[in-house]
């Protein structure tokens, strides 16, 4: 087989074993394995030619870092990762062991969940009934028809979804974060008005679901929640844990 | 096990999703860890991110859609029904009821006829009512146009 170099899917404790029916990226399946230094290993398998982002090698990435995480903690990669050989890795995995050590201590027992708002499916009553300036524009359009009353019309419902969404995720956001050890702004997704990760020991996962779903109800007129979870700690990989802060 | 989903809908219904991507693509993608001197598969021409209620894209057609939506809405009855993804998707065309379809061809054909000079020729084309896409409206004036003389 032409060597395309080593997918590196997470580093995790050296004591750690692999899954049971374990598969990697590529098609057929690449089998994965552990490459050992020290404290810390490396979960790899070689690298299919001409890797891109399929959808089929995504889904294989985050199972088997869903299943490695039920048996311990787990630094995901980021999708994608290739070393070019064996030595480089290992060179890496020396050179870092202490501080990835430190960060699989810290993420230990614990689970990321992401949450995301946006607009909710039926928030144009709600908006208009509540909002005056709204229900003026509105009044206009109709005694006035015609485009330029329509386009301030929608201009003025497209802003005020997308800030009552903000606004409701940012409430919720700040609720969430107490019971989360730490909380991280995710990147910005077009649609989304709030996206962001919890850190939260897997003992308090129930209770954080309960609230997270008693927060949408609450709110339900404003934003629609989209919790995913428990996930392998993607966005706290950094090694220092950000403070659990409120998250905009 | 698998990751689930949930999603929270005015109802509060549960949808577990299992081994849905899309929700946390973006995290699978641009968070995780990082070796800087390793190589990273090249995600030019992903196509990121889609999220179910694709709203709020900031655009004239999306404005007239909203407006729309908000002039047909019926505050004292129940007014619940129309969903965001309805208003953006091409589902809003068969939801409209023809008499809300009329008034917004008719305001928009008569701006139209304003900024043209007003020359009230009509022609006949019936099928003009099936369509509500906004590049169509122009044929939608002229059937408007002509029902509106017919109740006259």
């Amino acid at each position: 087989m032409a060597d395309h170099g080593l997918y590196v899917y997470a580093v995790i404790r050296s004591g750690q074993r692999l899954p049971a029916n374990a598969r990697g990226v590529g098609g057929p399946p690449a089998a994965p394995r552990i490459l050992r230094e020290g404290a810390i290993a490396a979960v790899v398998s070689d690298a299919p030619p001409q890797l891109r982002a399929r959808r089929r090698d995504l889904l294989a990435h985050q199972e088997l870092l869903l299943a490695l995480s039920e048996d311990g903690p787990v630094l995901p990669m980021r999708f994608g990762v290739v070393a070019t050989d064996e030595q480089a890795l290992r060179e890496q995995l020396a050179e870092a062991g202490t501080r990835h050590l430190a960060t699989l201590e810290q993420l230990a027992g614990r689970v990321e969940f992401n949450l995301k708002a946006v607009a909710a499916q039926n928030a144009l009553a709600a908006l208009v009934r509540e909002d005056p300036a709204i229900r003026q524009l509105r009044e206009d359009a109709r005694h006035r028809p015609g485009y330029a009353a329509d386009l301030r019309l929608g201009e003025a419902v497209a802003t005020a979804l997308s800030r009552r969404a903000a606004e409701a995720g940012t409430h919720v956001v700040r609720e969430l974060t107490s019971l989360a050890h730490a909380v991280a702004a995710g990147p910005e997704v077009q649609g989304c008005a709030v996206n962001a990760s919890f850190l939260v020991d897997r003992d308090d996962v129930e209770h954080f679901t309960a609230t997270a779903r008693q927060l949408a109800f609450t709110h339900h007129e404003r934003a629609e929640l989209r919790l995913a979870g428990p996930l392998p700690c993607y966005s706290f990989v950094a090694g220092q844990i950000p403070a659990p802060t409120a998250v905009t | 096990m698998t990751m689930t989903t949930t999603t929270y809908s005015d109802e509060v219904v549960c949808r577990p999703r299992a081994g849905t991507l899309y929700d946390v693509l973006e995290l699978i993608l641009d968070r995780g860890m990082v070796i800087d001197v390793f190589v990273r598969v090249s995600l030019v021409g992903i196509e990121i991110l889609k999220i179910d209620a694709r709203i709020v894209v900031a655009s004239v057609d999306t404005y007239l859609r909203f407006a729309e939506a908000c002039n047909r809405l019926d505050l004292e009855r129940d007014s619940g029904s129309t969903t965001i993804p309805e208003l953006l998707g091409g589902g809003v065309a068969k939801s409209v009821g023809k008499r809300k379809v009329k008034r917004a061809a008719e305001s928009v054909g008569d701006t139209v006829r304003k900024a043209v000079g007003g020359s009230d020729d009509e022609d006949t084309e019936e099928e003009a009512e099936e369509q509500e896409q906004p590049r169509r409206r122009a044929p939608a004036r002229s059937s408007a146009t002509k029902r509106r003389r017919a109740e006259a």
